[in-house]
């Protein structure tokens, strides 16, 4: 096993695929000769040449019409969207195209396509920049929606993304990519839909997504050595598909839910884990459904302002005591 | 300790307090009666579940409350003198008090909402409303902040611990509180059962958690939900009573009944038929059995049991007439489940169900029916026991009566009636010719609901049910 980073297990991800398949390409801005603009890409223009790793010019419907023209035609194209927020500009290729190709030609396309795109806050991009916007693409029926915190689910979670047949949104948080973790060699896969239980605890449940995830492990040791609550976490990995069994498992155990999302609060995907937590657990609940999200406001460009929109441990523990003591 | 409200079935999740038996300061003995309660379905009473005095009574009579909500607080000793009042000042309805002002920091919005600026958060409780916000924020602020002082931590038990409670019948009184302001937690629960080592009652929750079966569902649907929606608005009152006039207001069971029938009577549409049914018979059986049977259950072997037979029989040929109408089909039922209507005088109709009665023997009927009526008169009836019938007899033969159009008891699709028996001139053929007897005669009315099933059919089945009886080859085992 080595240690990547989570930028590394992008590019790792993406070149076991490559290997496995001449069918899958990659294009996007400054993605081949640059190396992405996060550095996520390094070295796969020149493993695999210009033919399957292309810069494009600067249109994210450029980008994204192409990459949907060669799914419907038998290629696998991977495309970055460089910032998330920049979905805004293409959106109807994603939700009104993408999306809904294979339902509307009755199963005679499919969308065999990634789009991969830095999202989220914590590395001072300011509001047009540090969106986390999983929860636009979770409202879209069609999109599969993927999220990984740790390096080894990167990779295994892109090459499950590119081998699946669905158009999935595969979001790298920006302030993960410099962390590092244990990445198994050779191939490797992570099943698409699975939520993984990070930590057991029996006195809450703390579903978080991404950055959240390490977050909400960081509070849940607080939690344990300054009040001795013993928290479970689960990581959902991917809110499309959702893992409700493993999430009304591992609430039901406690009787209690805490989400950490690092979207804006209105509709953010917590809603809807809470609703389908009070709709199938509401005699196991022992307790109200406590939400830990970015407020409703656009997020601050400043330092100490964009710190303290996003949870954090401390916001986490908070939540948590609110609910448990 | 304090006296909740019983679970009085699997379906039932509130009842009424119909009468206090004591009033605050009373002393009452364990088993003593303490107040009777009414559900939908049933009225009970309920005994003291400890001796003591009452020094709380917290739901007033005629007020409805969920199972398991405190009613009373009955001091049994000094050792919970301590604990009971603190539960019971808590418990107190809406306090007029204001909440102190320390606690508005509670009471104020959430901090995601805090943190929106005030043209944001202020029109949110109206999102998209263009004009000012109805409600001012500090208004929401406030009501808010008087029910949570209303209402309190200690009594406001999670959805786990009132399952878990009614699971084990536990008395929350008895379990300490860990969680904020003495709230008790799942976990509270947990320790409490695991040291007491009580088991989950057998009938209670656990069978409550399974989905009943779709039969109990509609019964339950159409004994409660229905009625108020589907009722027709009946014709208004004709103005106040004239003077000297003296009012009744209805019962509770009188008011539902009232909804039944007007509802049935929209529901479906009513065809009575009938037959003359000879007797003679059944008579000659009763005479056999008519000592031994008196002198071992203490009362005589009536008509009826022998009619829920035939009926039951009957009903395996024509099992159309043991169903009920679901949109635009017919949903024939695998047992007879016999509801027998029962008048209770003042207080009312009941129609109880002997289950499965299709498997029963005529003495068999005859016991079932008999308990099931002893239970009714003392008010020992349980919601459960008018679950899921699905064809009703309704006995008016007492009182000499010659013929009664019955309404059909919702959701069935057929009742018959069973009028008076009496002995009459009849005309007999013989192959030596005609001639006439004195044999003792009755009329069965069945009134049935056209949409499931045509007059021929209705007719057929009632031939059946006339033949049975006066043919039958009754063994009655005493």
């Amino acid at each position: 096993m080595a240690q990547l980073t989570y930028r590394d297990a992008v590019a790792a991800g993406m070149a076991q695929e490559m290997r496995r398949d001449p069918s899958v390409v990659f294009l996007g801005e400054d993605v081949a000769a640059a190396g992405g603009v996060f550095k996520t890409t390094v070295g796969l223009l020149d493993e695999f040449g210009p033919k399957r790793v292309k810069d494009t010019p600067i249109s994210e419907q450029a980008i994204l019409g192409a990459a949907m023209g060669a799914a419907m035609t038998g290629l696998r194209p991977i495309a970055e969207i460089m910032f998330s927020d920049f979905f805004a500009v293409c959106w109807d290729i994603v939700v009104n195209q993408i999306a809904k190709a294979r339902y509307m030609t009755d199963g005679q396309i499919t969308m065999p396509l990634v789009i991969k795109s830095g999202n989220g806050g914590g590395a001072r991009f300011g509001a047009q920049h540090s969106q986390s916007v999983e929860n636009w693409a979770m409202a879209i029926p069609g999109l599969k929606v993927v999220a990984p915190a740790f390096p080894a689910d990167v990779k295994g979670l892109m090459a499950a993304a590119i081998r699946d047949n669905d158009p999935v949104l595969f979001f790298e948080q920006k302030s993960l990519y410099a962390t590092k973790g244990e990445v198994p060699d050779g191939e490797h896969i992570v099943e698409l839909g699975k939520a993984n239980v990070v930590r057991e605890g029996s006195d809450v449940t703390i579903v978080a997504l991404a950055l959240m995830v390490p977050r909400a492990l960081k509070a849940a040791e607080i939690l344990q050595e300054q009040h001795g609550i013993n928290a479970t976490v689960v990581d959902l990995r991917s809110l499309v598909p959702l893992d409700t069994q493993t999430i009304l498992r591992e609430v039901a155990k406690t009787g209690r839910l805490v989400t950490v999302e690092e979207n804006p609060r209105l509709c953010g995907w917590g809603a809807e884990i809470s609703s389908i937590v009070a709709e199938e657990l509401f005699w196991d609940l022992d307790g109200p459904i406590v939400r830990v999200t970015t407020p409703h406001i656009p997020l601050a460009a400043a330092n100490n302002l964009e710190d303290a929109q996003l949870p954090n441990p401390e916001r986490i523990v908070a939540g948590v005591r609110q609910l448990v003591d | 300790m304090n006296v909740l409200m019983p679970q009085l079935g699997e379906t039932v999740t509130e009842g009424t307090v119909s009468n206090w038996h004591k009033k605050v300061g009373d002393k009452v003995a364990a088993d003593e009666l303490l107040f009777d309660i009414e559900t939908d379905k049933v009225s009970m009473e309920v005994p003291s579940p400890t001796s003591g005095v009452i020094t709380k009574i917290l739901v007033p009579v005629g007020t409805t409350v969920d199972v398991g909500t405190v009613l009373a607080v009955i001091d049994s000793g000094a050792a919970e003198s301590a604990a009971a009042p603190q539960v019971a000042t808590a418990a107190a309805p809406a306090a007029a008090t204001p909440p102190p002002a320390a606690k508005a920091a509670e009471a104020a919005p959430p901090s995601w909402y805090a943190a929106m600026p005030p043209s944001m958060s202020s029109a949110q409780p109206s999102m998209g409303s263009s004009g000012p916000s109805a409600v001012p924020a500090a208004a929401v602020a406030s009501s808010a902040s008087a029910h949570h002082a209303a209402r309190s931590d200690q009594l406001r038990l999670s959805p786990a611990v009132r399952r878990l409670a009614a699971e084990y019948r536990l008395d929350l009184g008895a379990v300490p509180g860990s969680g904020r302001n003495g709230r008790i937690t799942r976990r509270n629960v947990l320790d409490f059962i695991q040291s007491n080592k009580a088991g989950p009652q057998a009938g209670a929750a656990p069978a409550a958690r399974t989905a009943p079966p779709v039969a109990d569902l509609a019964a339950a649907r159409s004994a409660s939900a229905a009625p108020a929606a589907r009722a027709p608005a009946p014709s208004p009152a004709a103005g106040p009573a004239p003077a000297g006039a003296k009012t009744l207001p209805f019962t509770r069971i009188r008011k539902l009944t009232a909804e039944h029938m007007v509802r049935s009577k929209a529901t479906s549409p009513h065809v009575l038929q009938a037959v003359e049914v000879d007797f003679a018979r059944v008579d000659s059986v009763r005479k056999t059995v008519r000592d031994a049977w008196k002198a071992k259950h203490g009362h005589s072997i009536t008509y009826l049991p022998f009619i829920a037979h035939a009926v039951c029989e009957a009903l395996h040929d024509f099992p159309n007439l043991n169903s009920s109408v679901h949109g635009d089909s017919l949903i024939l039922h695998e047992h007879v489940n016999l509801a027998i209507a029962i008048d209770l005088g003042a207080e009312g109709l009941v129609a109880p169900v002997i289950k499965h009665a299709e498997a029963l023997t005529v003495a068999q009927l005859a016991g079932a029916i008999s308990e099931l009526s002893q239970r009714s008169r003392s008010g020992r009836l349980k919601p459960d026991d008018f679950a899921s019938g699905t064809y009703t007899l309704s006995n008016s033969g007492t009182f000499g009566t010659l013929i009664t159009a019955p309404i059909i008891n919702q959701p069935q699709v057929a009742i018959l009636s069973t009028d008076g028996v009496r002995k009459k001139p009849v005309v007999i053929e013989t192959s030596e010719g005609d001639a006439i007897a004195i044999r003792p005669v009755g009329v069965l009315a069945q009134s049935f609901d056209h949409r499931a099933v045509d007059g021929a059919y209705s007719a057929a089945f009632l031939d059946s049910v006339r033949k049975l009886l006066e043919n039958g080859h009754w063994v009655v085992e005493v």
